[in-house]
């Protein structure tokens, strides 16, 4: 027996499937064609991954080539407690690793995050134990830190990077951009285990790594300095310190140290004043050290000579002031050259007085006083020496002798540098070159101006060699060099507007060897508690540290 | 039903459709004809059939490279994750060898194990060497 289908039926099926089928075609031609961009984007956004490609923070090395700062990647831990089968089991087994407490592990875990950071940026050790342990629901996540081989040493020149990826201070602060790169960006397909499709979607830009930098700064000398200050203050009881070290052949800086310093990598435990650079961000009124500029301004303008004399009675009377010697002393018969090896406040006044007001304030600018010296470091401040206009009469006698005025301990050195070299002032400048993809890009030194003739510049390094040889700088002395410089105790001004009592800034600025400088150092201590006798620890420092500057850099001695 | 069959098919139905005797006869009777049918209908066949190996080959060539380009990428990746590792180990290395050589830390290390500073190092001038030549 055969079945027999109506040909209506037939018909009637025949056009379901017509139908269904041109509404299917339809909606097919649909999705082809106008709908295709939106499915596309739909697909490709489920696949895609859009990443900020990281640059690689630039190295500082000093000039020998020595890692200074560099940037590593180190291991986050971080926890997807949904997945933590056993907390308390996982937070006992992270504490003595991460030297934490394991109820506040727990307590982490339990704090209703989907996703949470346990440690940030782990040493390299810790990140090994916690691998090893293999436990579920814990993960590494790679991130940048800043890291300083030599900690504390070279802080105040380096900076350091905050956690948003910054430089602040220093180098670091003033070379950001070189030193930062630009981040690059990468599109990609991924599949569902989260690697990258070899045949998909791949395009981007580059990061480009920020430049390397190379110091001027010598890891030895600094360590030297930074030894010798902080000696210097513990012995001192000093309330901070700074030393410059200068070549004055061109400026270039060999080291810097400030106290209080901070640790680079540990910068939130550091205090406001330790993050602050003394040496370039901190003024004084720097006392007898100006002496010897005022006596360069004077041999300069030709008005006296070593051996131009006056009679010397303790005092000198200055625009209805009366300006003393240190202690009161009376000496007498005085050349020029005596009042540098002494350090007579009244034999400065007599000089001064000889020079003029206008000369001795056009001298104080040509050597860098009251304007940054544009060293390459953030934050420099510029100290001051007010205009001439604003100046009483007896101003010309305490600006001789280095009160009234404020300035920084680099532009003292960067004077002394133009003494030293012949007379010209260099801008005082830290980074020697930098290197990028097009190459090694050296700093030329900038001669600013000459500021006195050669032969002042020799007249006056005798007399600074007299005054360690036989005056009031003999501490300074080093066997087998020779030594020129001056000390220097200055009056601390008060709120009030006059000087505090008993407290003092001691320092000293000199450079080695006198024949041939090439290191000038400059130290300065404030309220040491040897008051008065304050420039003895100032001396003890720059003997130790051009003691070992000297050996390391193999200067031969001048002296027997 | 092979595809020779469904070939031939069409023509089976006709000739039993209209058996004309003189036809079919004729058709019998000439095995040079039925010879060429039968060679065409082979060699259809065969020409179809090598078009699909062919597709089919094609398609398995292109999976077969595709799949290897595509774990070619994941072991290139594989190797620059290696790489990248690598290049952060020595990285670390290069910390710890500044680490160990800072002056700082020999300083401190020499001070732990006695040492002390030399009071004055000897140096010959220059001059005297120059002069002893």
């Amino acid at each position: 027996m055969t079945a027999t289908i109506s040909r209506a039926r037939l018909r009637v099926l025949f056009a379901f499937f017509a139908v269904a089928s041109l509404v299917l075609s339809a909606r097919l031609a649909y999705w082809q064609t106008i709908g295709r961009s939106e499915l596309l984007g739909q697909a490709t956004e489920q696949v895609r991954s859009d990443l900020v490609l990281a640059a690689h923070r630039g190295v500082i090395r000093d000039r020998g080539g020595a890692i200074l700062a560099t940037t590593v990647e180190l291991r986050s831990l971080y926890a997807i407690p949904g997945r933590v089968a056993d907390r308390g089991a996982t937070a006992a087994a992270l504490a003595p690793i991460l030297g934490e407490r394991p109820d506040v592990l727990r307590a982490a875990l339990e704090s209703g995050a989907e996703w949470l950071y346990l440690r940030r940026r782990l040493p390299e050790e810790t990140a090994n134990r916690i691998a090893a342990l293999r436990m579920e629901g814990l993960g590494f996540e790679k991130e940048p830190k800043r890291l300083y081989p030599n900690g504390m040493i070279g802080a105040q020149v380096l900076g350091f990077v905050n956690d948003d990826g910054l430089g602040q201070y220093g180098v670091e602060g003033r070379y950001d951009d070189m030193l930062r790169g630009m981040p690059g960006r990468l599109v990609v397909e991924r599949d569902p285990a989260n690697r990258e499709l070899a045949l998909g979607l791949r395009t981007g830009v580059n990061a480009k790594d920020g430049q390397e930098v190379v110091l001027t700064l010598d890891l030895a000398i600094q360590t030297a300095v930074e030894r010798e200050l902080a000696a210097a203050m513990q012995r001192e009881q000093a309330a901070s310190g700074s030393v410059v070290v200068l070549d004055p052949r061109d400026g270039a800086v060999r080291a810097l140290a400030s106290s209080p310093t901070y640790d680079p990598s540990r910068v939130g435990a550091a205090t406001n004043e330790a993050l602050r650079d003394r040496a370039i961000s901190w003024t004084y009124e720097p006392g007898s050290t100006m002496k010897a500029i005022t006596i360069a301004a004077a041999l300069d303008k030709g008005v006296v000579t070593p051996k131009t004399s006056y009679n010397d009675v303790g005092y000198a009377v200055i625009g209805g002031r009366v300006l003393s010697n240190a202690l009161g002393k009376v000496y007498g018969p005085t050349t020029v050259a005596q009042v540098l090896e002494r350090s007579q406040n009244a034999g400065a006044v007599f000089v001064a007085s000889k020079l003029g007001a206008p000369d001795l304030r056009s001298y104080l600018e040509a050597f860098g006083f009251g304007a940054p010296t544009g060293v390459d470091l953030a934050a420099e401040t510029t100290g001051r020496v007010r205009p001439l206009a604003e100046w009483y009469p007896v101003d010309l006698g305490t600006v001789s002798f280095g009160q009234g005025l404020s300035i920084t301990p680099l532009q003292l050195a960067a004077a002394y540098a133009a003494i030293a070299n012949g007379g010209t002032l260099f801008r005082p400048y830290v980074v020697a070159s930098r290197r990028d993809a097009d190459g090694e890009h050296r700093t030329a030194p900038a001669a600013v101006r000459r500021v006195i003739s050669p032969q002042t510049s020799a007249t006056l390094r005798t007399m600074l060699t007299a005054t360690v040889d036989q005056g009031i700088a003999n501490a300074a002395a080093l066997r087998g060099y020779s030594v020129a410089g001056k000390t220097g105790t200055a009056q601390i001004p008060s709120d009030d507007g006059s000087y505090v009592d008993d407290a003092y800034i001691s320092s000293f600025a000199g450079f080695v060897p006198a024949e041939d400088p090439q290191l000038v150092v400059v130290v300065v201590l404030e309220r040491p508690q040897s008051k008065l006798l304050g420039t003895l620890p100032a001396m003890a420092a720059f003997k130790g540290i051009a003691t070992d500057a000297l050996r390391y850099a193999r200067v031969q001695p001048d002296r027997p | 039903m092979t595809f020779a069959q469904a070939v031939r098919a069409p023509h089976v139905r006709r000739v039993q459709r209209r058996p004309l005797r003189q036809a079919v006869h004729r058709r019998a009777a000439d095995p040079r004809t039925a010879l060429r049918s039968a060679s065409w209908e082979v060699r259809s066949f065969l020409l179809v059939s090598g078009v699909i190996v062919a597709g089919f080959l094609l398609v398995l060539l292109y999976l077969a490279q595709a799949t290897a380009v595509s774990a070619a990428g994941y072991e290139a990746q594989r190797l620059l994750a290696q790489r990248d590792e690598i290049r952060r180990q020595n990285a670390l290395l290069e910390i710890e060898s500044a680490r160990l050589d800072s002056p700082a830390r020999i300083e401190a290390a020499a001070q732990r194990i006695g040492l002390v500073r030399a009071a004055t190092i000897r140096v010959v001038p220059a001059v005297e060497i120059a002069a002893k030549r």
